[in-house]
């Protein structure tokens, strides 16, 4: 079975049927694109994979064990860690703080959180910026130190939400970097992007999510010229 | 590192003004001789303890609970009740008020952890309001509205004196100790975004619920001591405007600074005996300080003063150096 394994996954609010039995898997040391026109589900989705919402029916497995409707602080420790589409980060804290927490509660020693947490400033680029309260940051550091506090302690699967969104193109290519680098070291990704470029470049993989369903899972090249896809996104017309 | 040292500095200032305050408030009996004032002094006291205990819950925490002063009467009645039925002494009733206030502490934070905000408030006001009200109408057991006499513990003022500075201190050191660890970090990321720190790992109920109970035990505590002081412990210890003064006390000292509740305390009891010639308007006047603060300076006066030197230094480095 999968590293991450998601079967019939099914979630509903009201009437809108936002998922509806949505099945894949994930192997460990993958990174895999999740793309998708808007309302597609794709952040229902990773909200169920984090733990922010529970399904209303199926199962997630993560390295053997289920892990579906636990709460976000019992899978963050399971391995489970993501980011957010509004970036969250603790704005009164000062940027390595928001860091040595992550690290802490998850199980490093103080001193050993804030030697990774310089560690990961430095890898993004933030270096200068750690006695800094978060919430003075611009938007774009503000996402790299949000996806920086995932890596504290590598998890077992970083489900990243749109974290391209409105960011510099050079801060982009930091995180991008970053993303490469670790994924060669064998972390596992579950990407959210609208930037296409992007997902070509990083992900040998692609899911498509439509309607709530998947409706497209290969080789990102393939996804992306699949027919089904073409349509979701431009309508069959165009198709 | 070497912002990573300006952040922890910023925290020893902090500590360091609060330590600046309580030793001048050690000298202060040398000049003051008057056994009033030192009564009032004894009483701001009381009020940083609870300052402090409220600030570690709305200032580091975010919870905003409306029933500080509620726990400082659940400590001076425990003591006084272990004195009343059990002819218990100061030195177990103490102890005794800090664990039962701790204890109930605890049990209210397992009833509203998942509530933010607004509901928060409310329900902790409602508990403010139930407590008083069982104290105040059990009359067989608590005497009621009469109050109940609490055995003196010193002979002295001046040993209260300097037996509530100790504790002051001891709790404020404490609560520095606490923040500084990882603990603390976990307290202010739950204030900062509680969503964020679930999905980042940080235990969101146990974090509140420790929390809720050292706050609570803090004030247990002060209020056992303030109990033995006046002798004398009432409903009137819970009330809504207790709270309503401890809230304005770190308000206008600082929210979420160590120095805010202590300064704010001292401050504000003080201001408030000066003017009680003034009648009803002391409170008028705390309230528009309380919303003039939270309007325009949220860290209070303590933000004020370190804005200002802060520009000072500024001022100062970009001054050619001649």
């Amino acid at each position: 079975m999968s590293y991450l394994f998601v079967h019939g996954l099914t979630m509903a609010f009201g009437g809108v049927r936002a998922l509806e039995s949505v099945t894949f898997g994930i192997e460990r040391g993958e990174l895999v694109g999740l793309i998708g026109p808007n309302g597609s589900g794709k952040t229902t989705l990773v909200n169920i994979l984090s733990g922010h919402l529970r399904p209303d029916g199926g199962r997630v497995e993560l390295d053997g064990r289920r892990i579906d409707g636990l709460r976000p602080e019992i899978l963050a420790r399971r391995g489970v860690l993501r980011t957010f589409q509004l970036t969250r980060v603790f704005p009164r804290m000062n940027a390595i703080d928001n860091l040595v927490a992550v690290g802490c509660a998850l199980g490093l020693t103080q001193r050993e959180a804030e030697r990774r947490g310089s560690k990961i400033m430095e890898e993004l680029s933030l270096a200068g910026l750690c006695g800094l309260d978060a919430g003075h940051l611009s938007g774009g550091q503000m996402k790299l130190l949000e996806f920086g506090a995932c890596f504290m302690v590598p998890p077992k699967i970083a489900l990243l939400d749109e974290p391209f969104a409105a960011i510099h193109p050079t801060m982009k290519e930091i995180m991008a970097a970053f993303i490469r680098r670790y994924h060669a070291a064998g972390q596992t990704f579950l990407l959210i992007s609208h930037d296409m470029p992007v997902i070509v470049e990083l992900c040998p993989r692609a899911l498509c999510l439509d309607a709530g369903a998947v409706i497209a899972d290969g080789l990102t090249r393939e996804v992306l010229t699949d027919r089904v896809v073409i349509e979701a996104y431009l309508g069959e017309a165009a198709a | 590192m070497q912002m990573l040292a300006d952040t922890r500095g910023r925290m020893r200032a902090e500590l360091w003004a609060s330590l600046v305050i309580l030793a001048g408030v050690a000298i202060l009996p040398t000049v003051m001789t008057n056994d009033y004032w030192r009564g009032v002094i004894v009483v701001s006291m009381y009020f940083a303890m609870l300052s402090i205990g409220w600030n570690l819950l709305a200032g580091y925490t975010g919870q905003f609970s409306l029933a500080p002063a509620t726990f400082g009467m659940i400590g001076g009645y425990t003591t006084g009740l272990l004195a009343y039925h059990l002819n218990a002494t100061g030195l177990s009733g103490i102890p005794a008020a800090l664990i039962v206030a701790g204890m109930i502490g605890f049990i209210l934070a397992r009833i509203v952890m998942r509530l933010r905000g607004p509901y928060l408030a409310l329900t902790t006001l409602s508990f403010a309001e139930i407590m008083r009200l069982v104290i105040g109408n059990s009359i067989d057991f608590t005497r009621g509205d009469l109050g109940l006499n609490v055995p003196s513990l010193f002979e002295s003022r001046l040993i209260y004196y300097y037996a509530m500075l100790v504790v002051l201190a001891l709790i404020q050191l404490g609560i520095y100790a606490l923040l500084s660890s990882p603990a603390g970090l976990y307290l202010r990321a739950i204030r900062d975004d509680e969503v964020a720190a679930a999905g980042r790992g940080i235990m969101i109920v146990h974090w509140k619920t420790y929390a809720f109970t050292i706050s609570a035990a803090i004030s247990g505590l002060a209020g056992a001591l303030y109990g033995h002081f006046a002798q004398l412990v009432s409903p009137e210890m819970g009330l809504i405007s207790q709270s309503g003064l401890i809230i304005s006390m770190v308000v206008i000292g600082g929210l979420g600074t160590l120095v805010g509740p202590i300064g704010g305390a001292f401050l504000v009891y003080v201001a408030s005996e000066l003017l009680r010639e003034a009648g009803g308007y002391q409170l008028i006047i705390f309230a528009l300080l309380v919303i003039v603060f939270a309007r325009f300076f949220r860290e209070g006066l303590w933000g004020l003063l370190s804005a200002g030197h802060e520009r000072l230094m500024a001022r100062r480095a970009a001054a050619p150096a001649e």
